[in-house]
């Protein structure tokens, strides 16, 4: 044991990132595919899991002691701006959204700056893997799903592209007179000098603009399917949307209102996309049926808003996830992308565990931030749950996971034990350590 | 007696109201009329039908049943005509009846507008020539002056009914003053009733786009008050200090002249009326109790949503000017859009017709306004609404013309069919008050206006073309749908909103027993304990009490007790902006002058457990306004809310946002722009208060020994920071980094001022053993970082860093989100940086009323203290918890299931409101004159602006 714990220092110090067989021994194992061992044992070979039970023989590997604590899959954070954003404020340190309306060719993971501060940050809370985004425009652009350690953006990437971003437009209407007279600035928006009808004409275009959008991106894809369109003549935006077109990605649609979630599920079904998600989704439990029938996941990004209107119960974010699965809608959380998003990556356990407080079943809320993300971005087969042959990325807790008392002790990423030191910690050590002024 | 024997020979003297006109014009016509045969309505309830009233001169030479007509008059057949005197609209807006708020900058600066505090500020341009130093403030200016309505706005008024309008200002803070001006056509002279009526106030200047507008001091609510308060104070002392002056000419500097200041004078010490105009239910309440401090006499232009608060139009105890501006229920594009709608926006819809007979049943002295109409020619429509919502006629006639001529101060001449009273008649054939009768004329200083059929479609002449069958069945059907709809609209569906909020009525003796009592006191965490509340107070924590007959006993098996949470940094209750960010300095406001008790914040905060707030200035500036500490009183006056027991406060700021490093391009010339200025500036203005209180101390040593000293400005922003030099007030500083935290410390122990709070203070470790040395408190962040530079090294051990170094550490929210949710804040602290439990629940309890100076009345269970608590499913900082139950001074303020009945009960309410809104809507029966569909909007309210949707911080204002 006292070997393993030397190796892994000493991996951590050098760099040196040889995924290490091991037994993970004596923990209470939360597989969240399957039944949680009050205290298990799981044999990590070659970074992958190739058992997990209730004693199990070491064999060659060496023995991790992990008696008295939790073992969860790596969480994964469904929507982010890592690598992408690192000080909310500072223009020049912001790469999460670009400009122009209809991007599907911006590519998010290639830009993630692997020293990050952000990064070691949400590794701390227990984080191994996260989708970071573009959020600029109607099309965003396309992002990919990264390993939260790494020595470039290449290496981090697990998957890429793993979505692309659409943001529904806005269909609110400006229906308050208040508002219009209390305004002091010209409007910055043409819609607060319209009313309701003529608000409604503009709305119904710009919803229509998505419409012409993949209307002709579906003729551009069969154009090239049928070989019509010659490769010296592709457009990479059109190419950028190919795979999302033919279900190979995932369309992540960012939704808030009612209106805009059921505007997006019609045109889901109305352009036969057969791998959407609602992302923000404010409004989902409003919603709920319609997205258990058309079968399409949520990542509730609203836990901690206050209600959306005056006649919600006070706690209808924090119930709302029960609801939804209730009704048999996957619900993944996520504290979102942008800087206060990223920055709050870290407190996603427990958007998991105010859900958990307020009804939803806990291996439910559990799954919320491991499985159910894992299976939206495409990544289920190798990681969100603790079962044979996925890999190794785990995190050991000296308790419950949705405890906010508890500390994530331990983390390996596909078998490699990784450091849980950030820029919190170093300053943290540093100014313990200053002599006391007298 | 000579003087007197003039005036009574002038009086004594025949009038002669007309010239003899040269030769080549027009004779004027003979004075003298005769209404015969009418519906003579001389004063409210008071009615001669039929009756006859007699003119000359422009005046009432009689009135009666039996009058004969002079053989002079020109008699008029008023047969089916109702005659009333003439109506007054004693809030009248022209398009041009304000003093220009935006002067040429450059020129030469008005006054002396040092209170701006701040070396190297671009000072507020103010008035050309010499005028207050606010380009708001313009109380010397006279709306009479150069007043010339065109023929167009006085035929506008004539087609409703009005004879007389009071005009007031419109822009601006103090606005001038007000003139009372008859509706005849010809000579502006002849016109001029008063004047000089009533000087106008308002809290907002003007809605006018204008952006210099916004950036001028004062520019939110909290500011204008303060900046009218100052107003008056120095209009007091510069009557002094001129008087002083001609006692001492050669002794000392002549005194500055000022006209603005001139002009408000009169009003500290006469009984004439100073208007206030109001934009919400609360702002009502503020103008009045800034009125009644300042002892001026005063009427409010009512806002319109008194409703909301009738206790507080009530306590305004003044006359009111009530619109009848009613928003009025859009048909929506699609069904969907209903979610949309908020129950506010449909109460106000329910309520708003009811506004006036809401107030006149309060008792108070109401008078009507066409003000804030879009379109004139519903606004008898509109009081038809507010008659068929509880109105008489008779109060409706009084609020049209004996109430504003009163306010307007010509009750002897005006306001009812009198003889000797000026001959103002409003003719209607049939009664004003069907709106589909036409108004005949109106009768103007004895002159008649017939009033024009405007463009309408003339009605069919009876005896005309023969109607068929089908079209008189329509017309029927038409007739009596219309009824239908009155009768729909007559009715409220609609609660009031206080109906719902405030505590349950509970007998005053209270017993939890058998819970883990978290007492974050001496007893510490006790298990299986009960706690005893009476009369607000807690008596008692032990084990197994046993209740007193008829107290109300709750059982706490395997339930948690805490004191109630406590947040040092919110502005989730603030009417208006958070910030006056216009001045470096703004240490003149304070927020307890905008306390927003209307919120749903409350509500939503009392159920996670909180019971008190700091409400805080924003940090725009290094010198930010003044404090208010509140209980979660929901349903209290805004007054009520206050913990007045708190020592005061005053926010201060540093580092980015007051350097104004993140707000644009645009702003890099207010002095400071460096941390270094941030310095600087505290320096001066403790210097400069420093020496206020030095000249203060002098001018009392003078005065005492008998001297005649010159007069000192009393300066509310020096009086403020001077306040800190005496400990009676206390600074709460937004802070992040650490060198800047030093600086505060220092800059502080060199003046001798101890420090209240650091603020967020997320860099506090990096200074920790400073901070406890010196004294203050910290009250950070849990563990936000990131969002701008200056918290890149924020660290969430930062409060178990300051903890473990002896300073004493709460966890703040500056979330109206945050704040409902502390409890899971505190575990925070458990987590980074291990504090024990007991003691990072103190982090939300203990802590923050130790720095709040409210620990001798809350933060812990400890008998004797108020009894403020929570009741919880788990520990408090087990993220399994809930919020069950909250208590504040033995009142239950939230409990669970009876908060989820009633959001049952709003949902309900909305459905009903909807379903009537729809049938109003869909068929045209709005109330709020638009011209068409587009015009139709819902209104909402200041005070629930950013209660949903939005996001208010310090970072400012943000939309979710």
């Amino acid at each position: 044991m006292k070997t393993t714990v030397i190796a892994a220092a000493l991996a951590l110090m050098t760099g040196f990132t040889f995924a290490e067989d091991m037994l993970l021994k004596g923990a209470t194992v939360h597989t969240v595919s399957g039944e949680t061992l009050a205290t298990g044992d799981v044999l990590v070979k070659n970074g992958k899991i190739v058992s997990v039970g209730a004693s199990l023989d070491a064999g060659g590997a060496s023995v991790v002691d992990l008696k008295g604590m939790h073992l969860y899959p790596g969480l994964i954070a469904a929507t982010s701006s890592l690598g992408l954003t690192e000080i909310g404020a500072v223009r020049a340190t912001n790469d999460d959204s670009e400009v122009g309306g209809w991007t599907p060719d911006v590519d998010a993971w290639i830009a993630v700056n692997p020293d990050s501060e952000l990064i070691p940050v949400a590794r701390a809370n227990g984080i191994t893997h996260a989708l970071t985004l573009p959020t600029g425009g109607t099309i965003a652009g396309r992002s990919g799903v990264i390993a939260l350690d790494g020595w470039t953006w290449e290496d981090m990437t697990i998957r890429g592209p793993a979505a692309i971003h659409l943001n529904w437009p806005r269909m609110d209407l400006n229906l308050d007179a208040g508002g219009r007279r209390r305004r002091r600035r010209a409007p910055a928006n043409p819609d607060e000098e319209m009313g309701p009808e003529k608000q409604a004409e503009e709305r119904r275009a710009r919803l229509k603009e998505i419409d012409d959008f993949f209307e002709e991106a579906k003729s551009y894809d069969k154009g090239r399917a049928s070989g019509g369109i010659p490769d010296g003549r592709i457009v990479p935006a059109w190419e950028a949307l190919r795979p999302a077109l033919k279900g190979e990605i995932a369309i992540f649609i960012n939704a808030s209102d009612e209106r805009q979630i059921l505007a997006a599920l019609a045109w889901v079904e109305k352009q036969g996309l057969k791998n959407a998600v609602l992302v923000g989704a404010r409004d989902a439990d409003r919603c709920a049926e319609a997205l258990a029938k058309a079968k399409i996941p949520v990542i509730f990004e609203n836990v901690f808003d206050q209600p959306a209107r005056d006649t919600e119960n006070y706690d209808v974010h924090f119930t709302a996830p029960k609801r939804l699965v209730e009704a048999g809608v996957p619900v993944a959380f996520s504290v979102g992308a942008g800087s206060w998003g990223t920055w709050g990556a870290r407190n996603l356990p427990y958007h998991a565990a105010q859900a958990a407080a307020f009804g939803m079943p806990r291996e439910e809320a559990l799954k919320a931030i491991t499985l159910t993300p894992a299976r939206i971005l495409g990544i289920a087969d190798r990681l969100g749950s603790i079962e044979k042959g996925k890999e190794a990325s785990l995190i050991a807790v000296d308790g419950d996971i949705l405890d906010i008392r508890s500390n994530v002790k331990r983390m390996w990423i596909a078998g490699v034990e990784r450091s849980l030191e950030s820029r919190h910690t170093k300053l943290y050590e540093k100014y313990k350590g200053r002599p006391p002024v007298k | 007696m000579l003087r007197f024997a003039s005036l009574f020979l002038v009086l004594a003297l025949p009038v002669f109201s007309q010239e003899l006109r040269p030769p080549g014009h027009r004779p004027d016509p003979p004075g003298c009329h005769a209404l015969v045969g009418g519906k003579v309505v001389v004063a409210p309830g008071k009615v001669i039908d039929p009756g006859v009233v007699v003119i000359r001169d422009g005046r009432i030479e009689a009135v009666g049943a039996d009058v004969k007509p002079p053989a002079d008059a020109r008699v008029w057949d008023a047969k089916g005509w109702t005659i009333y005197a003439g109506l007054i609209d004693a809030w009248a807006k022209l398009e041009d009846s304000g003093p220009p708020p935006q002067r040429p900058q450059g020129g030469p600066m008005a006054a002396d507008s040092g209170f701006l505090g701040a070396p190297g500020t671009q000072r507020d341009p103010g008035t050309p020539g010499p005028s207050s130093a606010l380009a708001k403030m313009t109380p010397e200016k006279r709306v009479v002056d150069g007043l010339s309505p065109d023929a167009k706005t006085v035929e506008g008024w004539r087609e409703i009914g009005f004879t007389v309008l009071n005009i007031v200002p419109s822009k601006g803070i103090l606005r001038g003053t007000s003139a009372l001006f008859a509706l005849g056509d010809g000579d502006p002279n002849t016109q001029v009733l008063r004047a000089e009526v009533w000087p106008v106030a308002a809290l907002v200047s003007a809605i006018t786009g204008v952006p210099e507008e916004m950036d001028a001091y004062p520019s939110s609510h909290m500011a204008a008050i303060a900046a009218i308060r100052q107003a008056f104070l120095d209009a007091d002392w510069h009557a002094r200090d001129k008087e002083h002056f001609t006692r001492h000419p050669a002794d000392r500097k002549r005194p500055a002249e000022n006209p603005a200041l001139d002009a408000l004078v009169p009003f500290l010490v006469s009984d004439r009326f100073v208007a206030f105009e109001s934009d919400s239910a609360l702002v009502t309440d503020y103008e009045a109790r800034l009125a009644k401090e300042l002892g001026l006499k005063f009427l409010i232009r009512a806002s319109g949503q008194e409703w909301r608060r009738p206790d507080l139009a009530e306590g305004a105890g003044c006359p009111m000017v009530v619109p009848v501006s009613f928003p009025e229920a859009p048909t929506l594009p699609e069904e969907s859009d209903w979610g949309q709608v908020s129950l506010d926006q449909l109460r106000a819809w329910d309520w708003a017709a009811e506004n006036p007979a809401v107030l006149l049943k309060r008792k108070i002295l109401i008078a009507l306004t066409s003000d804030g109409l879009p379109d004139k020619g519903s606004f008898r429509k509109n009081v038809r609404l507010a008659i068929d919502r509880g109105l008489s006629e008779e109060d409706a006639l009084y609020a049209l013309t004996v109430a504003p001529s009163k306010l307007c101060g010509i009750e002897e001449r005006a306001g009812t069919i009198e003889k000797g009273k000026l001959a103002n008649l409003t003719v209607v054939a049939g009664s004003y008050f069907d709106p589909e009768a036409k108004i005949v004329s109106v009768w103007v200083d004895g002159r008649v206006y017939p009033v024009k059929p405007g463009e309408k479609p003339k009605e069919e002449p009876a005896g005309g073309k023969e109607k068929t069958e089908e079209e008189k069945k329509k017309e029927a059907e038409a007739a009596k749908k219309k009824q239908e709809q009155r009768e729909l609209a007559a009715k409220r569906v609609a609660r009031a909103p206080l109906d719902e909020r405030g505590p349950e009525e509970l007998p005053g003796v209270v017993v939890v027993k058998g819970a883990t009592i978290w007492t974050c006191g001496p007893l510490g965490r006790m298990e299986n304990a009960d706690l005893q509340v009476e009369n607000g107070k807690i008596v008692a924590i032990a084990k197994e009490i046993v209740p007193p007959a008829g107290a109300t006993v709750i059982d706490g098996k395997g339930l948690h007790v805490t004191p109630g949470l406590i947040d040092c940094h919110s502005h989730c209750a603030i009417v208006g902006d958070v910030n006056e960010g216009t001045i470096p300095s703004s240490a003149m406001v304070r927020i307890q002058d905008v306390v927003n008790s209307e919120t749903d914040n409350l509500a939503q905060e009392l159920a996670g457990g909180l019971t008190c707030s700091n409400l805080l200035h924003g940090s725009a500036n290094p010198i930010g306004g003044q404090n208010c500490v509140i209980k979660l009183r929901d349903g209290a006056s805004p007054d009520a809310l206050r913990f007045k027991e708190a020592i005061p406060g005053i926010k201060f700021a540093l580092g980015e946002n007051v350097k104004q490093s993140n707000w644009g391009e645009k702003f890099v010339t207010r002095f400071p722009q460096t941390r270094m200025g941030v310095k600087t500036f505290y320096e001066n203005r403790f210097t400069a208060a420093k020496q206020y209180l030095e000249a203060l101390a002098a001018f009392d040593k003078s005065r005492s020994s008998g001297g005649d000293p010159v007069p000192v400005r009393r300066d509310l922003e020096l009086q403020t920071l001077g306040e800190l030099f005496t400990g009676t007030r206390i600074i709460h500083c937004h802070s992040y980094r650490g060198d800047e935290i030093l600086m505060l410390v220092r800059e502080m122990d060199r003046f001798g001022i101890k420090i209240g709070t650091f603020q967020h203070v997320l860099e506090g470790y990096k200074v920790a053993d400073e901070i406890a040395k010196h004294g203050a408190g910290g009250s950070c962040f849990s563990d936000w970082w990131a969002y701008k530079f200056e918290v890149y090294d924020a660290i969430p051990y930062a409060g178990a860093l300051m903890h473990q170094r002896g300073v004493c550490v709460s966890f703040n929210s500056d979330s109206a989100e945050l704040a409902r949710r502390m409890y899971l804040e505190a575990a925070k602290a458990a987590k980074y940086g291990a504090v024990d439990e007991v003691e990072a629940l103190k982090f939300v309890t203990l802590n923050p009323a130790i720095q709040l100076r409210v620990d001798k009345w809350v933060g812990s269970l400890e008998a004797g203290k108020h009894a403020d608590f929570a009741i919880w499913s788990h520990s408090p900082l087990d993220a399994r918890t809930v919020c069950l139950q909250t208590w504040i001074e033995g009142k239950r303020y939230f409990e669970r299931a009876r908060a989820l009945g009633r959001s049952e009960a709003r949902r309900k309410e909305w459905g009903e409101l909807r379903e009537k809104a729809k049938k109003l809507a869909s068929s045209g029966g709005g109330s709020r004159g638009g011209k068409g569909e587009d015009d139709k909007f819902f209104e909402s309210s200041l005070e629930h602006r950013y209660d949903y949707g939005y996001e208010v911080h310090c970072e400012g204002v943000e939309r979710k």
